[in-house]
């Protein structure tokens, strides 16, 4: 094991955990704006990718595959908007304020039900989906690879977090938004339109949702299943983060990644000895094993604020 | 949550639960349970003198759905045109339409073993051509009991074709044990040294492939296998990254890769990153993850990067350029559009799979005598020589043999930049 | 007092259920007593996640995995040598283990998470499932591996004159009747209302002398316990076990199953068995009815619907009628808004 193969490893992470950051960023723009945990935001992005697929395919005929792809992208985005804000307002919306158990079982409603819809009208089978450039394009540096894909999205998350950080702790929507969500009846005692400002917090995150598909789309190949086991990193990511954290759910999804390939590669025996203990079958475990420590020496997440509560 | 008179509702919600039962139950206890023996005269459940039911149970929805769709969609094309053209001419003179009736398990062993329940209280026939070895071993031993016929199942699992453990069953694929060694017996050919490096799936198939493969170079002096790793099927059946693997496999310095990978956008994956770290070896690809259309031809994917890729194969691929110039290749185009739900090309070589399987069904419903499961066992069991359509040359149907399943061997073939061509060694 | 309330009218039901229960095998379709065996035993697994999540408040999305590791635990006592020697002695003990070792686990596991909160809990559970099933395909010896193990254990015995599938009936109804009536008592009694205090509030528990720590830890525990109960009557059933069985989808169908049919309910748990058996049944019917592939969209809906009009679960039915009821005849019902918002982060 090379110091080369080393860095690898951490890039590859990188690239991979750049799938669980761009999800659960959504998850923390849904917690933050409307208090609920949105087992249904992977599917959403499946769907939305499905959707700039169909667009892609109707454009590239007229205008070549890389402006299709702009177009189809920015549409999809809005299309989500849209759908994000109606979804809260039609089916969420009951669930708001009551029990958080059933609101989170609503969603995982939601996205079976998403799930099969995709599965009826666009089948199982793997669709390609087509990208700027290809996903197996990289440069060598040293004597590490890494993939332009990987750059641009690691980018692009950045980006997008930092965004929504300012959004949150900088802007008055921002503050509405966490207004309405920590406290909808003072919120609306205020002045502030709660069901609007419910909708718009859905319908961001169903954009963010969209950009998050589009990304791993093309590394992935689009089915109906495609964000299933990412959803899992990413809200065990959210959670060490911090529910109210995009730093937070970045940095620990990516945190997430590289130390499991690190953990399947390095331990993956007892070192010093032939006993096998995490290979890449168990690296699954790393996560969880993160998130307890994190959980019980911090309990608010690692960039969480601690919230009081008054009996 | 304090409920008052919990008692009274509880009553009252348990008297509706009985009613329910009652209903579903229907008052009356029709059929015979798992010990009873047809007489051989009588017909066995599912058959008239005009029909006869088959059932598939396999993955429908959920993550394997793409090939377990496939599973069934071949054997729906391949009787849809032969009941339009009059039905099947039965060995005991009738002429008789096929009705398949599918079942949707969604890879969950337990619910396959509800839906073959299910099957003997719709009177179904037989059953089989299904995907998944724990799905199928869930209820091989109650088919067995009932003296149920699982035939033509899609799994490598070598049990299904022994005999004197599954009486009432038989494997349609080859097993992972024969294209494992198929595979290792390629390498041995040119007496130069090997290093192998092998990435295999975490469960039966995997472990089938890699332990053929082993058989296979046994006692040859040119072939070692350097390094050895696995990765886990994902929840849902998303892509699995494999992406730490490769890194360490290519640090083994390995010139040819075993690739007992089953998931289509992981090898792709795999094959993108190869060539961008710039470690290229001869690759071993299974005969489900092989696809020149699907895989190897993809936008991205350089295969001419590759000093060869090698394969083991029984049957056509669907989305190879002269797939429609075979015998029966235009036809399964024209009949999975007509009468399945397929979208375009099918993606997964289970739909030629199932064709083939349709068509040993076929030969075996010609040759019984009886319209009874044990003349049924008796003719699927007595098919030797026989070649389908889109089966490759060299290969034929051989149930006689016990121990193997239907397909009785594999080709071995090298990828030429459009499709398969027959190799027998490296290079 | 109407007399529909009466306790004279309450043991006839009573009587009419039994006498239901014990005939309906004999006359029924083999078919239809299968089914029953499995809702029997969902609705046991059910009734465990119910005692953590529904009357103690606590996610667990781990439940299927104790499920699972009691029917291993089950399997490997039955598929021994020794445990064949035994014969039903050993299928005694394969029971007894299949309840102590999921207790055992379960235990582990409530004194690592139940220091923690809401969301958290969840989390830490889902581990459970993901890392149960990679483990059960490493130690294959043990599990027979991924392809899984068959456990044939479950036929009829001569003595009996039964057939199979009544036998198991009757195996896995008498047992799941036997743990609900178990549970029925300890959710009425102390340890009961211990857990709906540290549902409610866990600050106030505190003060009031009530260990939130100590109730969520005995939650779990006995929540394990009952899983593996589910695990030995599932062994019952498929006589077949393999690393799915413990899978993360099926933990989330259980959690779904316990909502729907109600949480914090006994009778909920009942109506959670059947949706988690009926519904791949009812979507099979459905699929080969229209042609398509329904099974997850019909899940989808199912879920939705019922939620939206009963967020209570199906087991909160009567209320709701008889709420609807009441405010037709012209009863104000005070206050009967949604409950107050709670904010998660507080769990």
């Amino acid at each position: 094991m090379t110091v080369a193969t080393f860095i690898q490893l951490i890039v590859e992470g990188l690239g991979t955990g750049a799938v669980y950051a761009a999800l659960a960023l959504a998850i923390v723009l849904v917690n933050q704006a409307t208090g609920i945990v949105n087992f249904a935001q992977g599917g959403m992005a499946v769907l939305s990718a499905y959707i700039a697929l169909v667009l892609v395919n109707l454009f590239a005929p007229a205008t070549g595959t890389a402006a299709a792809l702009v177009l189809a992208i920015i549409l999809a985005a809005a299309i989500s908007f849209v759908l994000g804000a109606l979804v809260e307002r039609l089916i969420i919306r009951r669930f708001e304020g009551g029990d958080p158990d059933t609101a989170v079982v609503a969603t995982i409603g939601l996205l079976t039900l998403i799930t099969g819809i995709c599965g009826i009208v666009w089948s199982y089978n793997y669709l390609p989906f087509p990208w700027f450039f290809s996903t197996g394009d990289a440069f060598r540096v040293g004597g590490v690879t890494i993939s332009w894909w990987a750059l641009t999205s690691i980018l692009v998350i950045v980006i997008v977090m930092v965004l929504l950080q300012l959004l949150f702790r900088g802007t008055k929507l921002g503050l509405a938004l966490r207004a309405v969500a920590d406290n909808p009846q003072s919120a609306a005692l205020s002045g502030l339109r709660v069901g609007g400002l419910l909708m718009i917090g859905w319908g961001f995150a169903a954009v963010l949702g969209s950009i998050a598909g589009a990304i791993v789309a093309p590394k992935l190949q689009l089915a109906p299943n495609m964000l299933e086991e990412a959803l899992v990193y990413a809200l065990a990511a959210v959670i060490i983060g911090g529910l109210d954290s995009p730093i937070g759910a970045v940095v620990a999804a990516f945190g997430v990644s590289v130390l499991e390939n690190l953990a399947a590669v390095y331990l993956a025996t007892i070192p010093g000895t032939s006993i096998p203990f995490i290979g890449h079958d168990l690296k699954i475990v790393v996560p969880f094993v993160l998130l307890f420590l994190v959980l019980v020496i911090r309990p608010q997440g690692l960039f969480g604020r601690k919230s009081v509560v008054r009996v | 949550m304090r409920m008052t008179s919990t008692g009274r509702r509880s009553m009252a919600i348990a008297a509706s639960v009985g009613v329910l039962a009652l209903a579903l139950a229907g008052c009356s206890r029709g059929g015979s349970t798992g010990g009873e023996t047809s007489t051989s005269s009588a017909p066995s459940p599912g058959i008239t003198d005009t029909t006869l039911t088959f059932g598939i149970t396999t993955p429908l929805t959920g993550g394997t759905a793409g090939p377990g769709n496939c599973t069934a969609d071949g054997a729906i094309a391949y009787f849809g045109a032969v009941n339009d053209a009059g039905g099947v001419k039965f060995g005991d003179g009738k002429t008789r339409k096929i009705e398949i009736k599918t079942y949707d398990d969604q890879y969950v062993a337990a619910n396959a073993l509800t839906n073959f329940q299910q099957m003997q209280a719709d009177g179904v026939f037989a059953a089989g051509l299904g995907l998944g070895t724990p799905t199928n071993q869930a209820w091989r031993e109650a088919a067995i009991d009932a003296q149920f016929p699982q035939v033509l199942v899609m799994t490598g699992d070598p049990t299904f074709s022994d005999q004197t453990k599954s009486p009432w069953q038989l494997g349609l694929v080859p097993t992972y044990q024969m294209e494992g060694e198929a595979l290792g017996k390629l390498l041995t050919t040119d007496g130069k040294p090997h290093k192998v490096a092998i990435l295999s799936q975490n469960d039966d198939y995997g472990k089938g492939y890699v332990e053929g493969f082993k058989d296979g170079i046994a006692g040859s002096s040119n072939v070692t296998v350097v390094q050895e790793l696995t990765y886990e099927v994902p929840a849902g059946g998303a892509a699995a990254d494999v992406s730490s693997q490769i890194t360490q496999l290519a640090a083994s310095g390995a010139d040819v890769l075993l690739n007992a990978v089953s998931i289509t956008p992981t090898v792709i994956n795999e094959l993108k990153q190869m060539v961008s770290i710039g470690w290229t070896p001869n690759l071993l690809l299974p005969s489900n993850t092989n696809s020149p259309g699907g895989i190897l031809l993809q936008d991205g994917v350089n295969a001419a990067a590759f000093p060869g890729i090698y394969t083991t194969a029984f049957s056509a691929a669907a989305a190879s350029p002269t797939f429609a110039t075979l015998d029966g290749g235009q036809d399964f185009l024209d009949d999975i559009a007509k009468y399945t739900k397929q979208q375009g090309v099918p993606a997964f070589p289970h739909c030629v799979w199932s064709w083939i399987g349709a068509q040993i069904l076929e030969q075996a419903f010609e040759k019984m005598t009886e319209p009874t499961r044990e003349s049924f066992m008796t003719a699927l069991r007595s098919i030797s020589g026989f070649t389908p359509t889109l089966m490759l040359e060299g290969t034929s149907i051989d149930t006689t043999t016990d121990g193997h399943p239907a397909v009785n061997a594999v080709v071995t073939q090298k990828f030429n930049g459009k499709g398969y061509a027959d190799a027998d060694s490296l290079g | 007092m109407s007399w529909y309330r009466s306790a004279w009218f309450r043991w006839i039901v009573a009587v009419v259920v039994i006498v239901v229960l014990a005939v309906l095998p004999l006359v029924a379709d083999p078919f239809a007593n299968q089914i029953i065996a499995k809702i029997a035993t969902f609705a046991v697994a059910v009734l465990g996640l119910n005692v953590v999540m529904g009357y103690a408040g606590q996610v667990s999305l781990g439940q299927i995995f104790f499920v699972g590791l009691g029917a291993y635990a089950a399997a490997a006592v039955i598929l021994s040598d020794w445990g064949k020697a035994l014969g039903f002695g050993g299928i005694v003990i394969a029971f007894v283990l299949a309840v102590a070792v999921p207790g055992v686990a379960g235990l582990l596991v409530g004194l690592a998470a139940a220091r923690l909160r809401g969301l958290a809990i969840a989390m830490v559970t889902i581990a459970l499932p993901l890392v149960g099933v990679p483990l059960a395909k490493r130690f294959s010896d043990l599990t027979g591996g991924a392809q899984g193990e068959s456990v044939r254990f479950s036929k009829a015995p001569a003595w009996s004159g039964l057939y199979d599938d009544q036998w198991q009936y009757y195996v896995c109804v008498v047992i799941a009747a036997v743990v609900f009536a178990l549970v029925f008592f300890l959710v009425r009694g102390k340890y009961g209302r211990a857990f709906a205090i540290v549902k409610s509030n866990e600050h106030v528990a505190g003060a009031m002398g009530v260990s939130p720590y100590r109730t969520k830890v005995l939650a779990m525990t006995v929540a394990a316990m009952v899983g593996g109960v589910a695990g030995f009557l599932f062994l019952v059933v498929n006589q077949y076990t393999s690393p799915d069985t413990m899978g993360f989808g099926h933990s989330i169908e259980l959690v779904i199953s316990t909502i729907v049919g109600g949480a914090g309910s006994i009778v909920g748990s009942i109506i959670g068995g059947v949706y988690y058996v009926l519904l791949p049944l009812l979507a099979n019917q459905i699929s080969q009815a229209t042609g398509y592939n329904t099974q997850n969209v019909i899940e989808g809906v199912v879920i939705l619907l019922a939620l939206f009009l009963l967020p209570g679960g199906l087991a909160s039915l009567p209320r709701v009628i008889r709420r609807l009821a009441r405010r037709r005849r012209g009863h104000r019902v005070a206050g009967g808004t949604a409950a107050a918002p709670t904010n998660p982060n507080t769990k």
